[in-house]
């Protein structure tokens, strides 16, 4: 291995894109796109954000100005929670559009995350929405691809190839300038957009700039360069093994819809049909079934709720629920509530679980298709994936269940159980409760999160070396 | 133009000898069979879900109706869900569609309807988001593929290989020959996509009937679509690596690009801020009533219910009929913004439709969803059925609410059934002149260019 060599190769590498028209015109396309696609996402998040802001703030003061009423009849009043893109979504919208935008919380139910994107759209959305990290995740692979891959055949075509060798460079100094020139092409003409995008479009729409997501954008610029990275290998590699620029060009392309198109979709139609989630009805009979057996708090033999009763009076030390200083009839509907949460939970992160199964299949399928590790990690650092979207789902669950279990104490203490119906407390008891707040998945778990697409992506790295390696040790692949 | 059959002999026998052309062929047959395998698999969940509605929904009925006892109607009216199913056409295995996104399953109660229309089904949104690789796609998306794979080098191949020369110093015609090829790649084509539908009739058990011969139809002129354009770029007389490039720029453009573009456009253009609108104004509509005077709610009420106004509504306390007036005039309160919802879905509907006809490809996939009942249309008209089944369900129990009679005198196996045939089954009409339209510019200017491409260029080198 000669450096200074492959620095000539390289130089040489990158004169020669600059000097031809298709990289230029190319590029000036991509260009197009990236900027039209970063301006729409940015300007729909922000739209978005300020949006979900405006009925964030009429709902909590809704809340807020309740007149005296019934606590329970706060507990079905309810809240509202609308769910607020993260600040690097504009640049990857991962699953934003695929999940609920609002949920509806209130007493002895769990209801949906409701009113996603998708659900309001033609079917236009399922052909791929246009993001910056689409253009960059599938169509910059294809500009390298049109750049390079003539770039070892080509040589071949000429009989260039044959007096390089002949002078002091080996072939592994010619593939590895090659990839070097390529893959600098590709960072200079890209990377830098990248970072103004993703340090510009988070500023704005959040007036300020913080460490973390500093460090996130600088990850998402370093897996991204990592990616053009392999990519550029597997563009040289394939077209020092191919005979000529045709065949290397055919090879590349198929190769491309196979790891873009065909593979990504057949791994997870592959994972949602070995391992079987329930569905809504058979999900909410399974937790029915089981609340059944742990309480029925509707009857009034049932052993549960009888101990509860039993175990009540004996605290006091009274023989009638009507006697008791607390109020009976809130204290079951805690009980009810505590109940249902429980198995709700139990159930829920089982169906959690189910879906990441059927996840990790396009994890695994990493280790042969470079673009999947990629868009997985891109989607868990700007925010948009599924461990984002089961967390709002666990913490408004959470906010739902705190919520209800003040409302309930509210109802214990100050509603007498004798006409229980027409008392009204201050609307002074639930002012004092906080707004929901959702705490994003923190940068450390999302890498924990991404370790096996990260392990890939490198993994990827060290098999493009080596590939490079075992082919310019082949003599078949010099001719 | 006299074809040959000795040409066309060896042109198919020169075709078919290449190993790629036999791999691409097997490569899609898989992949079609896969995709008859994943709708059957999605559709039949669901449907396995809808065929046991029936027996959920006696259980829960019997259950309320047990614990009732003792209570007023009024009382136990709160509690019971009542389950609706959007019946999947027979065609939907085909075409799913975005049947995967919205709920295919609603259970409602005889409160404000708003607020219980949009429950989503529950779905791994990653899966979602990568879509179905139904069988739909293998003809939208992959068939092109394969049509490009065919057809790139049709001429090229021989003018790099030294041959065209030689074709053209022997051949009579080569107008006759370059239709010959394209003859020959267009049959091959057409077969195998005729070999994978006929499968998929069989496999997914499509009747012999209308839709599926129209199913047939856009996918013929969309294949049809693809081979012009083709034949296009072909008679532009450039290199294989240029004909491929080009290709599958087009591929790209047409399934990505301008799709992507498209939506942006469509959901930037008609917004649908009327989705959270609407479930606020529900929300607020119906509990502030609780605090205001009985007699405004209760005229709203008899607004569209006259003949309660004869049963007494104490204005001091609580009463079940207030109660589900309240509820309605909830419900009344987001009738606009609910109004306004659906207006703008149609619109979104429309508009794609309208930028559709530019893009074959939208389109073609447009076709199949709406032949398939699988679009958002259905939806919509789903969506709009579940609310005349409420305003059924709600006037079922209006009477014995306002009579105040017992949970055990009602027989709570007489209420409404939801009646599914309202909803689906009207596989609309799926023209495909658009197709054809585009496939005749395709092929006119293909023909055009071949004659001053390959044609005259040929008489020059002659003269």
């Amino acid at each position: 291995m000669h450096l200074h060599l492959i620095r000539i190769v390289a130089l040489h590498e990158i004169r020669t894109v600059f000097r031809s028209k298709m990289p230029f015109i190319l590029y000036s396309i991509l260009l197009a796109m990236l900027l039209l696609a970063g301006f729409v996402g940015w300007n729909y998040v922000s739209k978005f954000n300020a949006q979900q802001a405006r009925y964030t703030t009429e709902v909590q003061d809704n809340w807020m100005n309740q007149p005296e009423r019934h606590p329970h009849r706060v507990a079905h009043y309810g809240y509202l929670v609308f769910r607020e893109k993260a600040p690097l979504s504009f640049f990857d919208f991962g699953l934003d559009s695929y999940v609920g935008n609002s949920v509806f919380l209130e007493a002895h139910r769990q209801n949906t995350v409701n009113m996603s994107e998708a659900g309001f759209s033609n079917g236009m959305l399922r052909f791929g929405e246009l993001s910056m990290a689409l253009v960059l995740q599938l169509l910059v692979p294809l500009f390298i691809i049109f750049l390079g891959f003539a770039t070892v055949a080509g040589l071949k075509q000429n009989g260039v190839l044959k007096i390089l060798l002949c002078q002091k460079a080996s072939y592994f100094d010619i593939l590895a300038g090659k990839t070097a020139g390529l893959v600098a092409v590709t960072w200079l003409l890209f990377l830098p957009l990248i970072l103004a995008a993703l340090i510009g479009g988070a500023v704005l729409l959040q007036n300020e700039i913080n460490a973390e997501l500093l460090l996130r954008s600088g990850l998402i610029l370093f897996v991204y360069a990592v990616y053009f990275l392999i990519i550029t290998m597997i563009v040289t590699g394939v077209s020092a093994m191919s005979k000529n620029a045709s065949n290397a060009l055919i090879m590349l392309v198929l190769g491309w819809m196979v790891c873009f198109i065909v593979i990504p979709k057949s791994a997870q139609t592959l994972g949602s049909s070995l391992y079987k989630a329930p569905d809504k009805i058979a999900f909410e009979q399974a937790i029915e079934a089981e609340v059944r057996k742990e309480g029925d708090s509707h009857n009034p033999d049932d052993p549960h709720f009888a101990a509860l009763r039993a175990n009540t009076l004996k605290k006091y030390g009274v023989d009638s629920v009507h006697k008791l200083p607390v109020n009976y009839g809130a204290m079951v509907m805690q009980e009810g509530e505590r109940i249902t949460s429980g198995i709700f939970g139990t159930q829920f992160n089982k169906l959690i679980e189910t879906y990441q199964a059927q996840n990790a299949v396009s994890v695994i399928l990493g280790f042969f298709d470079p673009y999947l590790p990629l868009r997985n990690i891109s989607m868990q650092l700007c925010g948009v994936d599924f461990d984002t979207f089961s967390e709002f789902q666990k913490q408004t669950e959470q906010y739902r269940f705190d919520k209800t279990t003040l409302i309930n104490k509210i109802h214990l203490t100050q509603i007498s159980y004798e006409n229980d119906r027409a008392q009204k407390v201050a609307q002074s008891n639930w002012q004092q409760m906080p707004p929901f707040e959702f705490r994003p998945v923190p940068l450390a778990a999302t890498i924990y999160n991404a370790k096996w697409s990260l392990i890939a992506l490198l993994f990827w790295l060290v098999a493009g070396a080596a590939a490079l390696g075992f082919i310019s040790s082949q003599r078949k692949f010099q001719l | 133009m006299k074809i040959s059959s000795k040409l066309l002999h060896l042109e198919v026998r020169n075709f078919f000898r290449e190993k790629t052309v036999r791999w691409a062929i097997a490569g899609l047959v898989l992949f079609g069979l896969y995709s008859f395998y994943h709708g059957k698999n999605v559709i039949g969940s669901q449907l396995a879900t809808i065929s046991s509605i029936p027996s959920v929904q006696k259980t829960h009925l019997q259950h309320i109706a047990e614990e009732g006892k003792g209570k007023s109607v009024g009382t136990t009216a709160y509690y019971p869900f009542f389950y609706t199913a959007n019946y999947p056409s027979p065609w939907a295995s085909f075409s799913i569609g975005q049947r995967d996104v919205n709920a295919f399953s609603l259970k409602i109660k005889i409160l404000g309807i708003e607020g219980q229309l949009y429950d989503s089904e529950l779905t791994n949104p990653l899966t979602l988001l990568v879509g179905n690789l139904d069988a739909a796609f293998v003809f939208i998306f992959l068939f092109p593929l394969l049509i490009i794979a065919f057809t790139y080098n049709t001429v090229s191949q021989e003018q790099e290989h030294g041959v065209w020369r030689i074709v053209e110093t022997n051949a009579p015609s080569l107008l006759t020959i370059i239709f010959i090829k394209l003859l020959v790649r267009f049959s091959a084509v057409v077969l195998t996509a005729s070999i994978v539908f006929l499968t998929g009739v069989l496999l997914l058990g499509l009747p012999f009937s209308g839709p599926t011969f129209q199913l047939f139809l856009v996918i013929v002129c969309y294949l049809l679509f693809w081979f012009l354009l083709c034949a296009f770029v072909i008679s532009l007389g450039k290199s294989s690596s240029f004909n491929a490039t080009a290709l599958v720029s087009c591929w790209i453009f047409l399934c990505m690009l301008f799709p992507g573009i498209a939506n942006v456009l469509i959901s930037g253009q008609i917004a649908i801020p009327e989705a959270l609108e609407t479930t606020v104004k529900q929300r607020e509509g119906y509990h502030a009533k609780w605090d205001l005077p009985k007699k405004p709610t209760m005229e709203t009420f008899y607004a569209a219910y006259p003949q309660y106004r004869k049963y007494p509504v104490p204005e001091n306390e609580y009463s079940p009929g207030w109660y589900y007036a309240m509820q309605y005039a909830g419900e009344v309160e987001a009738r606009e913004s609910a109004g306004q919802l659906f207006d703008k879905l149609a619109q979104r509907q429309a508009l794609a439709e309208q930028i559709g006809i530019f893009n074959p490809v939208i389109y073609a996939q447009q076709m199949l969803n709406r032949i398939a009942a699988t679009d958002l249309t259905n939806h919509i008209e789903y969506l709009q059925s579940v609310k005349r089944y409420h305003k059924q369900l709600r006037e079922f129990f209006y009477p014995p609410i306002f009579e105040n009679e017992q949970t055990e005198h009602l027989d709570w196996t007489s209420y409404p059934k939801y009646q599914p045939e309202a909803a689906a089954m009207n596989a609309g009409n799926a023209p495909v002149w658009p197709l054809i339209v585009w496939s005749v510019l395709a092929g006119l200017s293909a023909i055009l260019l071949l004659r001053r491409n390959f044609i005259q260029h040929t008489r020059r080198q002659n003269a």
